[in-house]
Order: C-alpha cells, then sequence, then structure tokens
C-alpha cells in the first residue's frame, strides 16, 4: 500500500517535470488521414501544401496522421476505406483575384463520416500560405479542446548571412517557410522580440562601433538604444518590456548589464574578467542564467541579480555555448566532441533550476540555436547535416520531434 | 584694289554672321567626344625642374595607398580552437605588428584591431570570444609600446570568414585578428 502511495505521489510530483523525458507505452491519440481538393497549383504546389498541413498537424502532437497524399473532390462522398481513422481532415485551396489565396477546411468525424467542423481563410498575397495552413490546424485543434499550439501563428525572426560582414534581418513563420526581410545593408545581427505582441524588436547593427536599434515592424520606426565598444547585443527582454539583459563591453571585456529603458540606466550584473554572454531572466526575473568561460570552458551560470555570486547550473559537457530559458527550465546546446580539425557533434539538453535532471533532446549531428517558444512547451532548433540544414521543433511534453527542411542561407542568430 | 578686298570682306564677314545665325545650337556634348582634338593643359609644367609632383588630391590618394600598404604587411594573428590567449608561435609576429604601427609611417594612425572565429561557435559566445581574441592582442601591442588610445576593437564573430569551405585549413585560417588601419 504505501509503495503504491509513493508511486501515485510520485506521478504527481513529477508530472509537470518536463526534464522528465515520457516514454509511451501505448499510443492512443485520435488518428487523421488528410484529403486535397485543391484546384489551384501545380502538382509540386500542392505537395508543398500537402506537408505542411500534415508538418502541422504532427507538431501539435495531438494526432496520429497518415502521411499518404489522398486527392478528393471537396463535396465527394467519402472512400469507406478512411474509416479507420478517427478524423478526415479534407482542404482546398483556390485562387482569388489579384494575389488572394483561399483555403477551405472540412473535417469529418467517424464512423458516422458527418462533418463536424467547416472554416474558410483567405490571405491577400499567396506567399502568405504558411499562415493559411497554420491557422487552419490551430482552429482544428481548438475545436477538438485539445492544449493550444496558438504559437503556431507566432513569427519567428533571426539574422542571416548574406555575405562576409553582412547580414539581414528577416520575419519569417515558424516553420520558415514564410519570410519576409526586414531590415537590410551591413551586419545587423542578434535580433530580439521587443514585446511579447511581437511589435517590435531589438537588434545590433555593428558598423564602426556597435549600436543597438528598437524596430517597430509595423510603422517602420527606429530609434537609438545604445551604444558600446566591441559588443552590443540584447539577449533577454523583461516580461512588461522594460528591463533589456545587454552583453556590452566597454574596453573588450564582455560583461552582462541591465538596462532600464524608461530611465536609460545600465546596472552590470557580471563581474568576470573573462567571457559573460548570452543572460536571460529566470525564476520571476529575480535571476538570470549566462554563458561564461570562468572555468576555462564555456558552461552555464545562474546568480541572483544584485549579487555577486554565481551558481554553476550544467555539470556535463566541456563546452556549452548557448542557452535558452524559460521561467525554471534552460535548454543548452552541448558540443559533446572536441575537434578543431573535423566536424563536431552538438546535442541540445534540458535542464531544470529545481531538479538535478539532464534530459538528452536530440541524439547526434549538429543542433544548435536552442530557443522555447513563448508557453515553453517546445524548444526551436537548427540542425545542420552536411549539405542541408533543417528546423527542429521539439514537443517537450510530447517527447515529439519534427524537422522542416531549410534552405539557404547561414542563420546567424534566431529568436521565437 | 585694297577698297574692294575690304568689301569683300565685309560682305563675307555679314554672310558668315548670317548663316551663323540660322545653324542650329551647338550640342557641347559632341564637341567632347573621343575624336576631338583635347587642348593642353600641361602650360609648360613638363618642363619645369624639381622633385616629385604633388597636390592635395593626389597627397590623399598616396597616402590612402600608404596606409592600405602598411595594413598589407601587418601580419594576422591566429588563434587555437576556442582559445583567446597569444599561442608562442605568433609572439614574434605580434613584436613585428608592435614595430610596424610604430614606424614613422604609421605611428600617426588609427589601428582597427578585428577579432574573427571559425564556423563553430553560435550566437553570441562566438561574438565574445572574437572580441577577447582583439583584446588580448591589443593588450600585448599596449606592452609593446603602442599606445591603447589609438587602437579600437571589434568582433565580426564568425561573419567575416577569409576562406568558406568546410575543412580544417580554413577554420585555422579564421580564428584570426587582423588590422585595418584608419587615418
Amino acid at each position: 500500500m504505501r509503495i503504491v502511495l509513493f508511486m501515485i505521489l510520485g506521478v504527481f510530483l513529477y508530472a509537470s517535470d518536463a526534464t522528465l523525458e515520457i516514454v509511451k507505452s501505448a499510443d492512443n491519440r485520435p488518428m487523421v488521414a488528410i484529403q486535397d481538393a485543391s484546384e489551384f497549383g501545380t502538382e509540386m504546389t500542392r505537395q508543398k501544401f500537402f506537408r505542411l498541413v500534415m508538418g502541422d498537424l504532427k507538431v501539435t502532437a495531438h494526432f496520429k496522421v497518415d502521411d499518404t497524399y489522398r486527392r478528393s473532390g471537396y463535396n465527394s462522398l467519402i472512400d469507406p476505406m478512411l474509416k479507420t481513422n478517427n478524423y478526415l481532415l479534407r482542404y482546398r485551396f483556390r485562387e482569388g483575384d489579384q494575389q488572394q489565396l483561399f483555403m477551405d477546411v472540412k473535417a469529418y468525424e467517424f464512423p458516422s463520416a458527418t462533418p463536424f467542423f467547416e472554416r474558410s481563410y483567405r490571405v491577400s498575397n499567396r506567399a502568405r500560405y504558411p499562415f493559411l495552413i497554420h491557422q487552419a490546424v490551430i482552429d482544428f485543434n481548438d475545436f477538438l479542446k485539445m492544449p493550444s499550439v496558438g504559437w503556431m501563428k507566432r513569427y519567428v525572426v533571426f539574422a542571416e548571412y548574406i555575405k562576409a560582414r553582412h547580414a539581414d534581418i528577416v520575419i519569417a513563420d515558424y516553420t520558415l517557410t514564410y519570410r519576409k526581410k526586414i531590415v537590410s545593408g551591413g551586419l545587423n545581427i542578434f535580433p530580439k522580440w521587443a514585446d511579447r505582441a511581437q511589435k517590435g524588436i531589438y537588434y545590433t547593427k555593428l558598423g564602426r562601433r556597435p549600436v543597438l536599434y528598437y524596430y517597430n515592424i509595423y510603422t517602420g520606426e527606429q530609434r537609438k538604444v545604445a551604444t558600446s565598444d566591441g559588443m552590443l547585443v540584447c539577449s533577454d527582454v523583461s516580461r512588461d518590456g522594460r528591463k533589456l539583459l545587454l552583453t556590452m563591453a566597454p574596453n573588450g571585456q564582455p560583461d552582462v548589464y541591465q538596462y532600464h529603458i524608461g530611465s536609460g540606466m545600465k546596472e552590470r550584473l557580471t563581474f568576470y574578467s573573462g567571457i559573460d554572454v548570452s543572460a536571460q531572466y529566470i525564476n520571476g526575473e529575480k535571476r538570470i542564467v549566462f554563458v561564461s568561460d570562468r572555468l576555462g570552458y564555456p558552461n552555464v551560470f545562474a546568480s541572483r541579480i544584485g549579487s555577486r555570486g554565481v551558481q554553476q547550473m550544467v555539470f556535463h559537457g566541456r563546452n556549452n555555448n548557448a542557452c535558452s530559458a524559460h521561467g525554471k527550465y534552460i535548454v543548452y546546446s552541448s558540443r559533446e566532441t572536441d575537434n578543431a580539425f573535423s566536424s563536431n557533434t552538438f546535442n541540445l539538453y534540458l535542464i531544470s533550476t529545481e531538479s538535478d535532471y539532464i534530459r538528452r533532446l536530440t541524439a547526434s549531428g549538429i543542433n544548435q540555436f536552442p530557443k522555447f517558444s513563448e508557453d515553453g512547451e517546445s524548444v526551436m532548433y537548427i540542425k545542420h547535416y552536411a549539405s542541408q540544414s533543417a528546423l527542429g521543433i521539439i514537443r517537450l511534453n510530447y517527447n515529439e520531434g519534427y524537422l522542416f527542411p531549410l534552405k539557404g542561407k547561414r542563420i546567424q542568430s534566431i529568436d521565437w | 584694289m585694297k577698297k574692294s578686298l575690304f568689301i569683300a570682306a565685309i560682305a563675307a564677314a555679314l554672310l558668315m554672321s548670317g548663316c551663323s545665325q540660322k545653324e542650329p545650337e551647338v550640342d557641347m556634348t559632341q564637341q567632347e567626344g573621343a575624336g576631338q582634338q583635347a587642348t593642353s593643359a600641361d602650360t609648360g609644367l613638363d618642363t619645369i625642374q624639381g622633385s616629385t609632383e604633388s597636390s592635395d588630391l593626389m597627397g590623399e590618394d598616396a597616402r590612402m595607398a600608404k596606409i592600405r600598404q602598411i595594413e598589407t604587411s601587418a601580419k594576422k594573428i591566429y588563434f587555437d580552437f576556442d582559445k583567446y590567449n597569444i599561442r608562442p608561435d605568433q609572439e614574434p609576429r605580434v613584436d613585428e605588428d608592435a614595430k610596424l604601427f610604430a614606424s614613422e609611417d604609421a605611428k600617426d594612425l588609427t589601428i582597427k584591431i578585428e577579432g574573427n572565429c571559425d564556423e563553430w561557435g553560435t550566437d553570441e559566445y562566438n561574438y565574445a570570444l572574437g572580441l577577447k581574441r582583439a583584446k588580448t592582442v591589443r593588450d600585448a601591442l599596449s606592452v609593446k609600446g603602442i599606445d591603447e588610445s589609438r587602437m579600437v576593437m571589434v568582433s565580426y564573430g564568425e561573419s567575416n570568414p577569409v576562406c568558406t569551405e568546410h575543412r580544417k585549413e580554413c577554420w585555422a585560417q579564421n580564428r584570426r585578428v587582423e588590422f585595418k588601419l584608419l587615418p
């Protein structure tokens, strides 16, 4: 009896700890089949749309999705073979005037084969098709009262290298399929969302001296926030948007500072003579985590704001040089190999500030740029292969990972 | 005879002036065409004896050319993987740079020290590593007598590779500090 009680207690105690890996014994998620009734696009375009619908449904982690591409009329009778599934999601893309694109979505429930969900969406420019699909999947998921995946329609901002000493800042959907360049000319790096509503960004322009700018993505308003010698990066923004964590390097010495937007006051938070960078708020913004080489190699440390004491957070790996924090969780990238002269392996790990558990999130390859989603339930990262890169999404509570192939240039920094 | 010549001359002048009024306006740009003979403005300068010629314009160009020449002869400083200390084999190169920057031609120039990294780091740490490399070189040059106020530092992280292939020789070339000289 006591053992049973302990087990139950244990389950409750750790149920909400994302560092514990969930090992599923049975997959009882509802099965969904997809049918394409599009009147628009070539075979290749239709495949592209289908892959994104399927990808979105899979990334929710709430469904078991059938990979088969099926064509059908939008109002055709349902193939009885599909009735082994729980749901059928049928969609149709239609052309509108000028650049308009419509997406109609209808979902059927089995075994009754009755339609229970029907919606229509439109965008005024076809390039925005990923947002049609994200919205449709968000609504379908919400209609079934599954935990929200509203983060799918949030923007991602990233800097990409164009050529030597040139980088542009780009806004994208979470799969990086849709892209819109917002800042170009020169070396524009380290973009960071300035507010939770994603109205503006902070970014660094590296000219003769680095300058931190605020840029409103809707009005185009741009203003200079700060300058510093050597280095200036905004690594985190407080929830109310009134405080920034900056890496500045007066006299060539990179340290973490807290910047108060209202007063312009800068407060130095780290005091080590080596490298202290990438600070992020944790534990209700009373503490910060940051990357430091104070042990002779880059690793993740924490300190209380206003105190000089520093606590080592990670006791594993010999090179942990990038991290992202959300509440009590920290995800970091660890270089597992130490090859100066060949390819290295980087894996992602998740830790909690309140326990000693480490959860490995990736198994092989080069996995970098980990970033938490706004709700902290997912981690985005970039995976590099020999000749290609992919954007990865890990759904922490579901122990599921997904990769979207990534074409194009090298990413410098990313914020979700 | 003289009178008739005079009348003929006046008549010709009147005739020509009358004609010129009827002619279309001259397009000046056509006169500057390649086919036209350019008038010399050397006004005897070729034959004046003396030293090398100069003017403010040529002086500026010559000065910039000189600066670029010093910049090219400055030695790049290379670093080990993930490190920002100066390797023993790089110390003579720092000595040479210190001598060069203290030379008569360079002593008034500002030295921009640029730190660079290979592609293996990500995000902020790489930029900080580049900056620390620049700072180590600045401190070494300072010890060797270069005034700190002449030196500015910047880090380009992994954004400014000299070699973009994914091989070890490339990565080693990219982990470097290099110099730009500013008037």
